[in-house]
């Protein structure tokens, strides 16, 4: 019985891995062939089944660039970066649509190589490696506490636990921030919130602003790389 | 007495000449604009010699554009007609006086003529049913019998266009010469093709005879070509010259045709031998036949459901076709790829096909390319627009359908058609040094070009497992263990460390003790003891002292006696010291040891 049971659950896995698969290869398929729309719709059906996968949303942000629409593709290959920002291909294309838009991922005057190391771990596995450190902190001062030993393990783990701390503080207060993408081909800001306050200036798609304050069908924004601030309809952007 | 004779014959003929004169005044209508000519005409019949001009009555209502006199003589029978060209002033009725000629001393008046003036067009169709009568005694155009014929009506199963120039032409049946003009569809769409038909009816002759189109207003007017035929109206078979247009509205609102007008000239040529021979002409005044004007209403293209790819066309089986002119390629080539509309009415007037930008291409878009083509009877409307795609790298690339959307009338809904997707084979390029740059392409010394940038390609996986890392940071629980471990150890550190050592204090001293070999261990393992155990520092105290704390700590007068010993005796060994001794070192050892283990027994 144990063994049909067992038969019956690896059949069960095989046939999952199977389907996903064969799901993304015609994913690509279309892709191949031109039709982005057609992949674009696979993908994210799969996003909904496989959530908070970074290759799914490169993948749709690669549809959304072929289509034209680089301000979505800008969204999808940010949460792809928030989520594997190792990958050199994610950060390449994150790249590429933000430059569309005028933006730039790394901030001007900064190292390229600082900006890789800063975002070297995901927040997730920054968040991991602060717990360790904690873990190790909090172990070595009970060790000490108790047996007077390892003294001086116990202040190295103290220092590298208030650099990542540090670290960790600085990321999950970029977290907090509520940044989105303009994702129409060219919004207006205009000073209040609807369409009888005047425009103050138009954002074209791929900008990267950062949402303030949020009433009825408008967003108040910052576009960051202008330094304006202004509200825009919530259609046209899209919050990552 | 011949010539006395001869004399009186024509004398006699004179006379009898004089007495058959006749004058007659006509109108070429009787109904007339403001921008109209009116042709008065005076025919005097009979008369011969010379003659002095008509005496016109006075004419408040025109103005005497010009004067002209014919003469012929068919027959032995002279005419001579008298031609004035008046223009009207006011609207109204005008009555054209009674109009004297003399001759031969005698005097011949003429009927007064009455026409209406009115201010436009319109109003001369509608008075035309009422003025039949006075038509039939004032020109050549109309005939009376055609007065009587019967009113006919047009099949209802003929082309809306047909069926209104036919039925505008049996209105207009009891005239010899006439225009009609007609539109398939008075209330167009925007941009959508409508045919204007212009007929010039005729059952007699003519000639000389300029056609002047209609002057249109908020539309596009196309010529479609020109056709002859024949009709039978109220049993009288005339023929027709036709002239087609295609008309496009470009924006919403009223749009106006004008009256289209033929200038004719009845009767025979100006240049026939008889006229030359008399020096006259047979022929009878000129005449104008006018098309009544046409308003079109023109509708805008619903907004609901307009497509994207909707430039402005309207009509029915549109199509699109695409074409590159080279399917392999090499690199840095031109392609140019040509996408053609067709369909009918004028595209001419719709926007611009927007090809979408290709991937790995440079586009160089040309001006589109519209005009209309007729063959058959029906016009056709064509736009091209071309684009020059130039790879930037070898592959193979497919251009992608392109879609353009059109408005149907008949189903009132919008229709998308599109192209089929062209596959280009580009291979690699083999000049190297050409010199000719498209801009996508960067040279470098070193043999390597950057020919452009895209996006990575698809990861054709879902990520693998998450990192030890990110799985770490989902135990949030082991946060809590640890820091409550930590604070176990503070508080450990702070208050049970002291307690443990209280606790341990006679183990420990104990176990100096059975080691001991000298006075000095045992009085260390004693001093160890009553610290660890009591707090009692025997450095700082003397044994007054020490004894003194004992008792605090509950130990009774013997035991304390017996430490005193004891004590004594360490001090003894300690200061005054001699060889060592290793039996008495453990003898001492293990009366402390006694002594210790009643102060255990004793204390609190």
């Amino acid at each position: 019985m144990k063994r049909i049971l067992l038969f019956f659950w690896l059949f069960i896995c095989f046939a999952g891995i199977c389907r996903g698969e064969t799901t993304l290869q015609q994913a690509e398929e279309l892709y191949r062939q031109g039709k982005f729309s057609a992949a674009l719709s696979v993908y994210e059906n799969e996003l909904k089944k496989t959530p908070n996968d970074p290759h799914l949303y490169y993948n749709i942000g690669n549809c959304y660039f072929k289509m034209g629409s680089k301000g979505l593709a800008a969204a999808n290959y940010y949460r792809a970066f928030e989520l594997a920002p190792r990958d050199a291909d994610i950060r390449h294309n994150l790249t590429l649509s933000l430059a569309a838009g005028g933006e730039r991922l790394v901030p001007s005057g900064m190292p390229v190589i600082l900006h890789q190391a800063f975002f070297y771990l995901s927040y997730a596995e920054l968040k991991g490696l602060f717990f360790v450190l904690l873990w190790l902190f909090c172990a070595l001062a009970s060790i000490w506490l108790i047996k007077r030993k390892f003294g001086k393990m116990l202040l190295a783990s103290a220092v590298i636990l208030a650099i990542s701390g540090g670290w960790f503080y600085i990321r999950h207060t970029l977290q907090q921030q509520h940044l989105a993408v303009i994702a129409v081909p060219v919004a207006e800001i205009r000073s209040g919130p609807g369409t009888n306050f005047p425009a103050s200036a138009s954002a074209a798609q791929g900008h990267l602003v950062t949402i303030q304050d949020d009433k009825d069908e408008w967003y108040e924004v910052i576009v960051k790389s202008q330094g304006i601030k202004g509200w825009v309809e919530k259609s046209a952007v899209e919050q990552i | 007495m011949k010539r006395v004779i001869l004399s009186f014959l024509l004398l006699s003929l004179t006379a009898f000449a004089a007495a058959q004169v006749s004058v007659v005044a006509r109108v070429n209508k009787t109904a007339l604009t403001l921008d109209d000519e009116l042709t008065l005409s005076v025919e005097v019949n009979g008369a011969a010699g010379n003659m002095l001009m008509p005496e016109l009555p006075s004419l408040p209502a025109f103005n005497v554009y010009s004067r002209e006199i014919r003469q012929s003589t068919i027959n032995g029978n002279s005419s001579t007609v008298f031609r004035y060209i008046l223009l009207p002033r006011f609207v109204g009725k005008a009555t054209i006086g009674a109009i004297r000629f003399t001759h031969n001393g005698k005097t011949y008046k003429t009927d007064p003529i009455t026409v209406s003036i009115y201010r436009n067009a319109q109003g001369v169709q509608k008075s035309q049913p009422a003025s039949s009568a006075a038509k039939a005694s004032s020109n050549g155009n109309y005939d009376s019998a055609a007065v009587k014929r019967p009113r006919e009506t047009a099949d209802p199963n003929l082309p809306p266009l047909e069926r209104n120039l036919a039925n505008q032409a049996y209105a207009r049946g009891d005239e010899n010469y006439f225009l009609v003009a007609a539109v398939n569809d008075e209330n167009p769409y925007v941009n959508q093709s409508v045919t204007l038909a212009v007929r010039f009816y005729y059952n007699r002759s003519f000639y000389d005879a300029p056609y002047q189109k209609p002057a249109v207003s908020n539309i596009f007017m196309e010529e479609m070509g020109s056709s002859q035929g024949t009709q039978s109206i109220g049993g009288v078979l005339y023929r027709y010259e036709e002239q087609r247009y295609q008309l496009t509205a470009p924006s919403a609102g009223k749009a106006t045709i004008g009256p289209a007008t033929v200038r004719y000239m009845t009767g025979s040529s100006p240049f026939s031998a008889l006229d030359r021979l008399f020096g006259g002409s047979a022929v009878s005044a000129e005449e104008t036949a006018r098309s009544a004007p046409i308003t079109l209403t023109v509708r805008p293209v619903p907004s609901a459901g307009k497509p994207k790819t909707f430039y402005g066309a309207v009509g029915t089986g549109y199509t699109i076709t695409a074409e590159a002119d080279h399917t392999q390629v090499e690199a840095g080539e031109a392609v140019t790829l040509s996408v053609t509309v067709k369909g009918p009415g004028n595209l001419k007037s719709t926007s611009d096909l927007e090809i979408p930008a290709l991937d790995g291409f440079k586009s160089y878009p040309s001006q589109a390319v519209s005009d209309t083509t007729t063959s058959g009877g029906k016009t056709e409307g064509y736009k091209i627009f071309k684009t020059a795609l130039v790879p930037a790298a070898s592959g193979i690339y497919t251009i992608p359908s392109i879609k353009w959307s059109y408005f149907d009338p008949e189903s009132n809904t919008y229709k998308t058609i599109h192209t089929n997707p062209i596959t280009l084979q580009v291979s690699p390029s083999t000049k190297t040094d050409s010199g000719f740059d498209f801009g996508a392409a960067a040279s470098t010394t070193n043999g390597f070009q950057t020919l452009g940038k895209d996006i990575a390609y698809l990861k054709t996986t879902l990520r693998p497992d998450i990192s030890v890392l990110e799985k770490v940071s989902a135990w949030r629980l082991i946060n809590w263990i640890m820091l409550v471990i930590l604070g176990v150890s503070i508080l450990f550190a702070s208050v049970g460390r002291k307690s443990l050592a209280q606790k341990r204090a006679y183990a420990t001293a104990r176990g100096l003790l059975k080691k001991a070999q000298s006075d000095e261990a045992v009085a260390e393992a004693v001093s160890g003891y009553l610290q660890q155990k009591m707090k009692i520092s025997t450095g700082s105290l003397p044994l007054k002292g020490i004894v003194a704390s004992l008792h605090k700590h509950g130990v009774t007068p013997a035991t304390s006696e017996a430490f005193s010993l004891l004590w004594q005796r360490l001090d003894t060994a300690r200061f005054a010291p001699g060889a060592p001794d290793a039996q008495n070192g453990q003898e001492l050892a293990s009366q402390a040891l006694d002594i210790l283990k009643l102060l255990e027994e004793e204390s609190k």
